[in-house]
């Protein structure tokens, strides 16, 4: 009688296909993750799944990126380890990139249009705000000038516009 | 004159705030989803009974706002969730609804690349709120 069970076959390791809808893109490192932690993590995850360009990005992305909210003394560091995102509470060591602004800033950075080239939009009225804040010094980005592609991309994935 | 917190009379007071405001009339262009606010008990603050408001908000415009069961708000497309003593923290200014959401001390339900996108649509909507004169019921 055939056996319908899957049982041995032949030594041949058989990649099981990824694909976006079904991988867990997003994880996170601590038990209880915070509640800055899991929206972040959450609004990535649906930005990549909505959007196929996004998902490129993701895939290729290795850069571990901290993200700190000045009023609200609460971040995250997200490990981006090319096709998978690890959302730690805090800032963890060896960060590519680390982000210093306050809550409102945070949410422009995600509503920055993307524009040709994939660059984020700094000429609109989003993207004024974003620029006049950095030059305020209310938005500092440590580890800017060895890493603008990796904060483009970062932004990319980020943006919901 | 003030009106009780989280009654009809407010519903009706917040709907004619929204729709009074230029800026989410602009902000909200596009957003065609209902929120849901679930005001939850808190006795010992004389709010006895938790609450829903259900926001029927479409293109730039506040079609409806009522008052009823917490059940009732908890089916819409977005839902934010926080006892009344935060919620009376945002309607008067102590609380930054935006700030209040990264810390978790308002739960949002719904899909958040859309509510990111709206985000100046809910600051103002968060405005009108503390634009409303209330009578709070822990303070009688």
């Amino acid at each position: 009688m055939h056996d319908p069970g899957p049982g041995r076959m032949a030594r041949r390791k058989i990649k099981p296909k990824l694909d976006v809808d079904s991988r867990a893109l997003v994880g996170y490192d601590d038990d209880e993750p915070s509640a800055f932690a899991s929206m972040l993590g959450g609004l990535i995850e649906a930005n990549v799944r909505n959007h196929p360009e996004k998902e490129r990005d993701f895939g290729s992305l290795k850069a571990r990126v901290g993200i700190w909210v000045t009023d609200i003394d609460e971040g995250v560091t997200l490990d981006f380890k090319g096709g998978k995102l690890v959302v730690h509470n805090g800032l963890k060591p060896r960060r590519t990139l680390t982000i210093r602004t306050d809550a409102d800033t945070v949410m422009s950075l995600s509503n920055l249009k993307i524009g040709l080239f994939g660059l984020p939009v700094y000429y609109d009225e989003v993207g004024r705000g974003v620029a006049f804040k950095l030059l305020q010094g209310k938005l500092r980005i440590e580890g800017l000038l060895p890493n603008v592609m990796t904060l483009n991309t970062v932004t990319r994935i980020f943006s919901v516009q | 004159m003030a009106v009780k917190a989280f009654s009809n009379e407010w519903a009706k007071a917040f709907k004619d705030e929204l729709n009074k405001s230029a800026i989410y009339k602009t902000a909200g262009k596009g957003w065609k989803w209902t929120v849901g606010l679930v005001v939850e008990a808190e006795p010992e603050k004389h709010f006895p009974e938790a609450k829903g408001i259900v926001l029927d908000l479409f293109d730039g415009e506040a079609r409806d706002v009522t008052v009823g069961p917490a059940s009732e708000a908890q089916k819409s497309d977005f839902v934010i969730t926080a006892p009344y003593s935060r919620w009376k923290e945002v309607a008067t200014k102590q609380l930054d609804a935006t700030k209040g959401m990264l810390q978790g001390k308002l739960k949002l339900k719904g899909d958040l690349p859309t509510i990111v996108r709206y985000t100046k649509a809910s600051q103002e909507m968060t405005e009108c709120t503390t634009r409303v004169p209330v009578e709070w019921p822990d303070e009688k």
